[in-house]
């Protein structure tokens, strides 16, 4: 809403200087989906989320009994998932109004867990890695629940060296259709979320251990971290969808997700004996993705903590594993990739980085646990103390019309105002601004369009006044499912089956606080 | 609003056709329902045709004059709510030959009472009688119905309660999110809350040290805010029903409070000229922007919690970025009349402004120009509240003549005029889930009167 406002002619979206510090003792930071908190994960085993609107701490997830790991939000920002060391992953739900939250459900491994994610449309649906270098789909839901682990198919021609290789990061793609892994040999692996198969198998020639991957929003292109210490960006292809067994309907595969998809070949032959929609290419993709950049640093050699995207894909932001200090480096992707800034976030070293879901923010951890929020400084503008001025950058020569200085019959003045108020005047609708439909825009599926907005009067004007007489409904996302085609969204109908009560009107609740002393 | 001779093509009601007709004469073979019998009578002139909408109470004066404007045929004082016809009565037989296609309905409204009145005379020749005149109203929907607000119905509030309690005047009502409760403060140092379906007192928060000027609610209803002259804002726990915060920091009274719609920050502003922005979990403040060079009246929220709209004594309305607390931008009118009250419309495009000129004003933000002036109110001493009215249609204001009004947001016309406060109706307060405004008035009469829409469609009570 303010973006007209606060209009910046030059419009650099990335930050460039650091607004606030959060002090803390996190070992990362990570944005929610709408922008209004951070979630951080410390080393004692507690997880905090902090309000930027109030720059303090309002909930204080406690429960782990070891550092905690990776932290994670889902959709609408409602349920937050921790993973820990301690084995555990639990999942948190903020809208209830106790402190520390009501933990909705808690999962346990046999090792500790490295990260964990939610499925982005369902946050039942979860993708646990374990340090061992295990990866498992977990799905709380009632008709589909179970563990599935996500295992490469052993082909016989397969390279010895992937096949013994550890999953080392792994993430779903924003629209939750693939689960992409990293290998400790330098392959990615891709994964249907829906049939855990594996869909495709990547190479990238070079890179070490895969350290971290991120992907841009529209889901399209995706950058790698690796122990080669490079950054490397890839435009990613489209995975052909493998059908389900009964193929006519939007039902799962009818039995219970497979405990071990082992034999890969023979499923492939499978799916290819079925009727329906099977696209050409029912078999892995294997091929060796090029990178369309690469980033490193020349001179220093310095590896990268990690990076984050722009939510409009056209900066990347790598925070660099210097012991010295503490640097942010962003690339122009529009511009080929070219160096763009390096921020310098003072003297202690980063750890990790986070770019803001819809604003020019990013959150950068540092070694001794203080989250830094940058920001682009707005300067501010004196003649909005003045009403009716407009600042201009420079001398204007004014050349006044023909009738400027006419004197106007006072009846004149009066029955031309009146007619300028006929214009009627609709104090409902909310045209489309970048802030307000950015969770829409988050919450769009690549292949669709179409958007997801439950909540009615956000996206459309209100057709007829009575309409506010009834109270709006927390949007169910499964009214969703109806509405698609039916080739392309087994997968999104897969995920949105049974879903979450994750929706976009739910409320923090304000804690008040105690006393003065902050925990 | 001149007297209600106006051409057709009116935003809002119904196009009538004023259909004169004899009243029955003793001799007279016509029927009374269609056609005139009238002496026979020359030169006559129509009139443009006008509007009447029926559902209001009107209480007008109509003469019927010939075409010169010299002759009035008949006058009437006549109350033609509701109805579809009306006499009027001549009080002498006309000396002259006068068609009635020349001669006029003029209705001339009681000021402010009604929207213009109109009536169309049918181009028939003929000429008037002699003792009195018929006028049948008929009438059918515009041609292109051209209702921007697609409003079917037209106001009827209605007074269903009268709720008094406060021993010292009222300065300020507000209702809860939900539309259940309504709670109001008062220069008694008291905060009550009442239950607007019923009219009952439901509880009282007692605390303040000095009068309140406003109070709050907070989006989900469990929080209520109040600015007192004390210097302090209490927040009240609806919950608990005690006091949860006190927020000091002001250094003079505080005139005005507000809760943003995520209810994390507090807003206000006082006599000290800054507004103030809190943390409402833990009673800190946040910034302090130095908003005004005068007592700031009012400070708003928009709908997403991204600005603040400040308004002051100064009489300048100043928009804020709640992030950066930085000045956005200045709203200014030529004459600089204090300004009472702001607020947003719901998509935060325009600032609805009332000001001690006895105008209402509404702002488009982008613009910075005034799209919509309403008057007809009295707004010259107190910091009076105005209001978009429940269903969006019109904006409801209080006034310094003991009225309540009601405008029609795109024709700025007065809709309706509640009466029965017997002193300044100081604020005003619509319910944002039913048909319902309430009212409140200062020390000659301590009552909140609740208004009722009789005429709205509730689809669920």
């Amino acid at each position: 809403m303010n973006t007209k406002l606060l209009s910046n002619p030059f419009n650099i979206t990335y930050p460039t200087a650091v607004q606030t510090s959060l002090y803390s003792q996190a070992s990362f930071a990570k944005f929610d989906p709408s922008g209004r908190f951070v979630a951080a994960g410390l080393p004692d085993g507690s997880a905090r989320i902090w309000d930027l609107d109030t720059k303090s701490t309002v909930r204080w997830l406690e429960g782990h009994v070891k550092a905690v790991t990776s932290v994670d939000w889902s959709r609408y920002s409602r349920y937050v998932l921790t993973s820990s060391k301690d084995w555990n992953v639990v999942i948190w739900d903020l809208a209830s109004d106790t402190d520390p939250p009501r933990r909705v459900a808690t999962v346990r491994f046999d090792a500790p867990i490295a990260s964990a994610s939610f499925h982005p449309r369902n946050s039942q649906i979860l993708l646990v890695l374990l340090s061992v270098g295990e990866a498992y789909i977990v799905d709380l839901r009632k008709e589909h629940r179970g563990r599935t682990e996500l295992c490469e198919p052993d082909d016989a021609d397969e390279d010895s060296r992937q096949r013994n290789a550890a999953f080392t990061v792994a993430r779903f793609d924003p629209s939750g259709k693939h689960i992409f892994i990293g290998t400790s040999a330098g392959y990615i692996v891709v994964f249907n979320s829906r049939t855990k198969t594996m869909v495709a198998r990547h190479r990238i020639a070079g890179a070490g251990i895969l350290k971290g991957l991120d992907f841009t929003k529209s889901g399209r292109r995706l950058a790698t971290n690796s122990s080669d210490r490079t950054l490397r960006q890839f435009n990613l292809p489209v995975y052909p969808s493998p059908p389900s067994i009964p193929t006519s309907s939007f039902t799962p595969p009818p039995s219970s997700p497979p405990s071990n998809l082992s034999n890969g070949a023979n499923g492939s032959n499978e799916m290819n004996e079925v009727n329906g929609t099977i696209n050409m290419d029912a078999s892995i993709l294997e091929t060796e993705l090029e990178p369309m950049y690469r980033f490193h640093d020349p001179i220093n050699k310095v590896a990268w903590h990690s990076m984050s995207y722009s939510p409009d894909g056209d900066w990347l932001a790598g925070g660099a594993a210097d012991n010295a200090t503490h640097k942010i480096y962003i690339w122009d992707l529009q511009n080929e990739g070219q160096f763009a800034s390096a921020l310098d976030g003072g003297r202690e070293p980063l750890v990790h980085i986070h770019w803001h879901p819809t604003k020019p923010m990013i959150a950068s951890t540092t070694n001794r646990g203080n989250i830094l929020i940058w920001h682009c400084p707005t300067p501010e503008r004196w003649g909005a103390f003045a009403g009716g001025f407009e600042e201009v950058d420079e001398n204007v020569e004014y050349e006044e019309r023909e009738d400027e200085f006419d004197i106007e019959d006072e009846s004149d003045f009066i029955m031309r105002k009146q007619r300028m108020e006929e214009e009627p005047v609709d104090i409902f609708a909310l045209e489309d601004t970048p802030t307000s439909t950015s969770l829409n825009a988050l919450t769009s599926t690549t292949t669709n369009g179409h958007s997801h907005n439950p909540h009615h009067s956000l996206s459309a004007p209100l057709p007829h006044p009575h309409r506010q007489w009834h109270d709006s409904s927390s949007g169910a996302n499964g009214t969703e499912v109806a509405s698609r085609s039916r080739d392309e969204d087994e997968d999104l109908a897969w995920a949105d089956e049974d879903p979450d009560e994750d929706y976009m009107e739910w409320r923090l609740k304000v804690l008040m606080e105690e006393d003065e002393d902050v925990r | 609003m001149q007297d209600g001779i106006r051409n057709s093509g009116s935003p809002n009601g119904i196009l009538y056709e004023a259909v004169v007709e004899s009243p029955p004469p003793a001799e007279s073979s016509v029927t009374p329902q269609d056609v005139l019998v009238v002496p026979e009578i020359e030169n006559t002139v129509i009139e443009d045709s006008v509007i009447v909408d029926s559902h209001y109470d009107i209480s007008v004066q109509a003469s019927v004059v010939d075409e010169n404007q010299d002759m009035v045929l008949a006058t009437t004082d006549v109350n033609i709510s509701g109805q579809d016809s009306f006499t009027m009565e001549y009080s002498e037989s006309p000396s002259q030959d006068i068609d009635m296609q020349d001669a006029a309905v003029a209705f001339d409204q009681k000021p402010l009472s009604t929207p213009p009145l109109t009536a169309t005379l049918p181009a028939k020749d003929e000429p008037i009688p002699t003792s009195s005149v018929h006028l049948t109203l008929n009438g059918t929907k515009p041609p292109n119905g051209a209702v921007l607000q697609p409003q079917d119905t037209t106001p009827a509030y209605r007074v269903k309660f009268i709720m008094s309690g406060h021993t010292r005047s009222i300065s300020s009502i507000k209702f809860s999110p939900d539309g259940t409760m309504l709670a109001s403060a008062a220069a008694d140092k008291l905060v009550k809350i009442w239950d607007p379906e019923h009219g009952e007192l439901l509880d009282t928060f007692e605390g303040h040290t000095e009068g309140i000027s406003d109070i709050a609610w907070s989006s989900d209803g469990e929080f209520l805010a109040s600015a007192s002259d004390d210097k302090t804002i209490r927040i009240w726990s609806l919950e608990t029903g005690e006091v949860a915060k006190v927020l000091k920091g002001h250094t003079n009274f505080v005139f005005c409070v507000n809760f943003n719609p995520q209810c994390n920050l507090l807003v206000s502003g006082g006599f000290d000229e800054t507004v103030r922005v809190w943390d409402v979990a833990r009673a800190k403040p946040l910034k302090t922007l130095p908003a005004h060079s005068d007592p700031v009246t009012a400070v708003t929220f928009n709908h997403d919690g991204t600005l603040i709209a400040s308004c002051a004594m100064d009489g300048l309305i100043r928009l804020w970025d709640t992030d950066s607390g930085q000045c956005l931008k200045t709203l200014a009118d030529d004459d600089n009349p204090i300004c009472s009250h702001v607020k947003f419309s719901p998509n935060s495009k325009y600032i609805l402004a009332s000001t001690q000129d006895s105008t209402i004003r509404l702002w488009n933000t982008q613009t910075s120009r005034c799209v919509k002036t309403y008057t007809g109110h009295t707004n010259r001493t107190y910091s009076i509240f105005c209001d978009f009215a429940p269903g969006g249609a019109y904006i409801v204001s209080g006034s310094e003549d003991s009225k309540v009004y009601l405008w029609h947001l795109q024709n700025r016309q007065i809709v309706q005029v509640l009466e029965g406060h017997r002193d300044v109706v100081i604020a005003v307060a619509s319910n944002p889930t039913r048909p319902m405004i309430a009212s409140a008035s200062v020390e000659k009469d301590l009552t909140i009167h609740v208004w009722v829409d009789t005429n709205a469609e509730t689809l669920d009570s």
